[in-house]
């Protein structure tokens, strides 16, 4: 297809505002699945399902388009990821785009998340084609967010169309406005191959498919083809295009999206944002814009059984197939045991990986609370990055520390404005800007430390104003703080597991909380036990765990003894499995139990 | 079969020869108490006869090994809620199936409200020698917490009655540290008892047991949980005022005047052997124990079939019988005789936790005197904690 006749688009929304809907549609009005397959959310539900033994990702989908002046044109839906964590994802699949579709819900008005894509492709130069959707809803307010949205990107209220992705009105007219207002590709096709992965999963079978689009040149099916960033050369076994359905073609021109599949084991050596350039003839440079994978967020997973280590690491080693951003690297804990420090894009990745070693490996597992990154100037002059508390060197050693920063946008109704403001204050926020939408919605942006967003702030942040404002985050260098090692000390040891980096003056309410959560779940000792917050060796809290007094079976009924040595043999057995800590005895539930109490959000 | 034994030491101490004992277990009550998770039932007096008639039957066709034995206890439920002349029957088919030793200990557990001085009477010339009335408190309102029909006064006069028709050993039992329980209740409670000289007290503490409607009440948060502080309090009060009043403790639940120690209780404490006849009764006879069916219908009907009534067993083989002893042993205050304890299960057990031992002796918790090995005097309420270190 010649490149006059090529658009490309995603399509930037925010959860339940349409996008599936709306791609349902499309699909339905440029015939590309037929009436008799058709079903709601075809593409999500292609995602979930298998294709000639290959793992089906609607990543990309081609459409042919018969437009009003009488000519055919091949629009490809690029797909984006939809959270902040994959925000160098989602600037990719932009990066392979001429233009958006920014899709709002005329009931709820634009979403943090929204602004910032919103953003990343007005960086980008993309075209924007401003839409409400779901205008047939009674509380649908299409005038008031029109407006916000012409106020936002600058063009004419009227130039917002105005949609049912339900009912399929206002979708002819925005097809012809896609033809008419997005750009065809400009690349040269005449120069030497370079072609963008926008997105790449692994299969048993196949191997990796790389999703790409051709930005120069052209590739042609058993073409060597090499990934520049990587230095993997391989043949091009299979290429081809997904209209919906996989379908190899000998060739992608020039402006073209499709997939790739090449023999290639891992993902992480056809990353997204490689250049797939020609072996025979390559590209002196590759596409601007790649970056390595930078974990944000730092944990250590542990099995709740310790036995479950091997298949621990097992089950990370075959996610990291799939998932070019996941580091790990085992580490060991007293308290826990065995496990890994895990880096992770960000919390919703970390959850996803949780999520999938649980479901799909059947794991038990349990992560400490969540850390950042922070780099340590020593004294001495060298300095060291910190992933996990425990590596925090002496106070007397440190010149200073600096943690990573993000600019948080928050959008809310305005009358929360106080609320978020006090919120953010409290995590030691910086306002950065704040600008009203509308009268009833404000953008605000705080400078803010990671390692405050990472805990429980967006929980509070939806909770404190009824789940009506929306998070979105982006790193923005690190700065230094005045940032402590909380220790916790049972009976004068430390459990490392609660080592924690605190802003100094949060130290106090972490102490606080810490000792007393654990008051609760240590069980009784047959003598006091202390539970001390510390501060290198300065105490900051202390909590006791009062001597057990009674623990003795009243009689043995009946003579029944058999109950009698079976109750104190499961006593002894759960002694067996309790972690000692000096002289302590503590069952891994407590530790379990005292961190799934922190990640469930109660940390001051 | 094996000689008579000598006459029992009811000192209260270890027994390296424990006896030979019979227990059975009426399974019946007039009203179950709130706490209460023994096998017992309600309303079925309708089988009374029949079940009295199986355990005859039950206890004429024991075809296992027998000695006469030095301690009977007959258990529920409430024993006391069948006539007198059942339970003679009862009494008379075990002296006849393997006779009784001379100076045996036959014991019943009573109800206050199924006893009276004829029905003492008559228990006393059916054979019954000892009598333990369950009291549990003196205060109304603790009774009725826990369930209990009967007042405190006929509570008192049960233990009355019984030394009118010349009962000459005397229980009481009491629970004490349960949440309607207020300090000076369970002082009262005491004072009360020992108002009546009984020879013997056993003072449980109150166990939350699954499967009881005090358990849900506990778990619905309509009544508050026990709370094992109080109880070591309320332990130590009564540990106080039975000493002031002359009873030894010998057990950790049990108290007694001099020679008055419960023979089937030392039994049970020694690991010595017993039959077990009857709805849910245990059995143990060298290493192996065994239940038998809960229901009273099917205990019945299995008899009358002719059928084995066992329900489940199991054989403690050599590592694991010393062990058990040990958990047993050390609930008495006297501890184990270590000399005729190795006599009994081999040397190995002790020996090969000599060091734990030696541990748990260190902290202040075992103490070694003389023949025996003891828990501390301190230790007795946090038995648990050392018992399973050993097992």
């Amino acid at each position: 297809m010649d490149q006059a006749h090529q658009r490309a688009i995603a399509v930037i929304a925010h959860i339940d505002h349409g996008k599936s809907t709306l791609s349902d549609r499309l699909l339905q009005l440029t015939g590309t699945v037929g009436a008799r397959e058709m079903r709601a959310q075809y593409l999500d539900r292609m995602d979930l399902e298998r294709e000639r033994g290959i793992t089906i990702k609607a990543a990309a989908v081609r459409m042919s388009y018969l437009a009003a002046d009488g000519a055919t044109y091949q629009i490809n839906l690029i797909d984006t990821p939809g959270h902040v964590d994959f925000s160098y994802e989602v600037s990719r699949s932009l990066a392979a785009c001429d233009g958006v579709l920014l899709l709002v819900d005329a009931a709820q008005g634009i979403e943090a998340q929204t602004l910032t894509n919103l953003y990343l492709a007005v960086d980008a130069g993309l075209e924007v084609i401003p839409i409400l959707n779901k205008i047939d809803l009674p509380a649908a307010q299409p005038d008031k967010y029109a407006a916000e949205m012409a106020a936002l990107i600058g063009c004419d209220e009227s130039d917002v169309h105005r949609i049912s992705a339900k009912t399929g009105e206002g979708v002819p007219e925005l097809l012809e406005a896609i033809v008419a207002r997005v750009p065809p590709p400009t690349g040269n096709p005449e120069a030497p191959l370079r072609a963008l992965v926008f997105d790449s999963i692994y299969d048993t079978y196949r191997g990796v498919i790389a999703y790409m689009r051709v930005i120069d040149g052209r590739i042609r099916l058993s073409d060597p083809i090499r990934f520049m960033a990587t230095g993997v050369e391989v043949d091009a076994d299979e290429i081809g295009v997904m209209a919906p359905h996989l379908e190899p073609v000998p060739m992608l021109d020039t402006g073209e999206v499709g997939y790739l599949i090449a023999g290639i084991k891992e993902v992480r050596l056809a990353k997204v944002g490689d250049t797939v350039t020609a072996l025979g003839a390559p590209a002196s440079h590759p596409l601007p814009g790649y970056r390595e994978p930078k974990p944000m967020v730092y944990a250590g997973i542990y099995p709740v059984d310790g036995d479950d280590f091997p298949l621990l690491r097992d089950a990370l080693d075959k996610l990291k197939l799939n998932d070019a951003a996941l580091v790990y690297e085992p580490e060991s804990s007293t308290a826990l045991g065995f496990g890994f420090r895990c880096g992770f894009l960000g919390l919703l990745h970390m959850e996803i990986v949780r999520e999938r070693l649980e479901r799909e490996f059947r794991l038990a597992l349990i992560a400490t609370a969540p850390s950042v990154a922070y780099e340590v100037e020593l004294t001495e002059g060298a300095t060291r990055v910190v992933r996990n508390p425990t590596e925090m060197p002496d106070g007397g050693s440190i010149a200073s520390v600096h943690e990573p920063y993000v600019s948080a946008m928050i959008v809310t109704p305005s009358e929360y404005v106080g609320t978020v403001m006090q919120l953010c204050q409290g995590r030691r926020g910086e306002l950065d800007e704040m600008h009203y939408l509308s009268p009833e919605r404000v953008e605000i942006r705080y400078n803010m430390p990671l390692a405050e967003i990472i805990f429980d702030f967006f929980d509070q942040l939806k909770s404190q104003t009824k789940g009506y404002a929306s998070l979105d985050y982006e790193p923005v260098g690190s700065k230094a703080s005045s940032l402590v090692r909380v220790d916790v000390l049972l009976n004068q040891q430390p459990v490392d597991a609660f080592s924690t980096i605190v802003h100094r003056d949060k130290a106090y309410d972490y102490g606080k909380t810490m000792t007393e959560r654990l008051r609760k779940l240590i069980p009784r000792q047959l003598f006091d036990v202390p539970i001390q917050a510390a501060i290198g060796s300065r105490i900051i809290a202390r909590e006791t765990v009062k001597a057990k007094r009674k623990d003795v079976l009243a009689k043995c009924y009946g003579g029944d003894v058999t109950r009698k040595r079976k109750l104190l043999e499961r006593q002894k057995e759960g002694k067996r499995r309790m972690k000692q800590i000096g002289s302590v005895e503590v069952p891994q539930t407590a530790f379990i139990e005292a961190l799934r109490l922190e990640a469930d959000g109660s940390k001051p | 079969m094996i000689a008579t034994a000598p006459l029992f030491n009811r000192s209260g101490g270890w027994l390296a020869d424990p006896g030979f004992g019979v227990y059975v277990h009426i399974p019946f009550c007039l009203h179950r108490c709130h706490y209460c998770d023994f096998n017992t039932y309600e309303g079925q007096d309708s089988l009374f006869e029949l079940y009295v008639d199986a355990l005859v039957t039950e206890i004429e066709r024991w075809a296992g090994a027998t000695r006469p034995p030095t301690s009977i206890f007959f258990g529920g439920g409430t024993p006391t809620l069948l006539a007198a002349r059942d339970l003679r029957r009862i009494l008379e088919a075990i002296t006849r199936r393997m006779g009784l030793s001379p100076g045996a200990e036959v014991s019943i557990e009573c109800n206050p409200e199924t006893v009276d001085e004829p029905k003492f009477e008559a228990l006393l010339a059916a054979g019954f020698n000892r009598f333990s009335i369950g009291i549990q408190s003196l205060m109304p309102h603790v009774l009725r917490g826990l369930g209990r029909t009967h007042s405190a006064e006929r509570a008192l006069e049960s233990l009355a009655a019984a030394r009118r028709a010349g009962v000459a050993d005397l229980n009481a039992d009491l629970i004490y540290g349960s949440p309607w329980e207020r300090p000076e209740d369970w002082a009262r409670s005491l004072e009360g008892v020992l108002g009546e000289q009984p020879d013997h007290v056993s003072a449980y503490a109150l166990t939350v047991e699954e499967r009881t409607p005090l358990h849900t009440l506990v778990a619905t948060g309509r009544v508050r949980d026990v709370d094992p502080d109080v109880q070591a309090e309320r332990h130590a009060l009564a540990d106080e005022c039975f000493g002031k009043a002359g009873y030894e403790r010998y057990e950790v639940s049990n108290w007694c005047l001099p020679g008055r120690a419960s023979a089937h209780n030392l039994l049970y404490w020694s690991a010595g052997d017993y039959l077990g006849f009857g709805a849910g009764a245990h059995g143990h006879l060298d290493g192996r124990r065994w239940w038998t069916v809960k229901l009273p219908r099917e205990f019945i009907s299995a008899v009358a079939r002719g059928a084995c009534t066992e329900e489940g067993a199991e054989v403690l083989d050599h590592e694991q019988r010393g062990p058990e002893a040990l958990m047993l042993g050390l609930r008495l205050a006297s501890g184990i005789d270590v000399g005729a304890f190795n006599a009994r299960f081999g040397d190995g057990c002790l020996s090969d936790r000599a060091g734990v031992i030696s541990d748990i002796v260190g902290a202040g918790l075992l103490e070694q005197s003389g023949s025996h090995l003891r828990l501390a005097p301190g230790a007795t309420m946090v038995a648990n904690e050392v018992i399973c270190r050993l097992l």
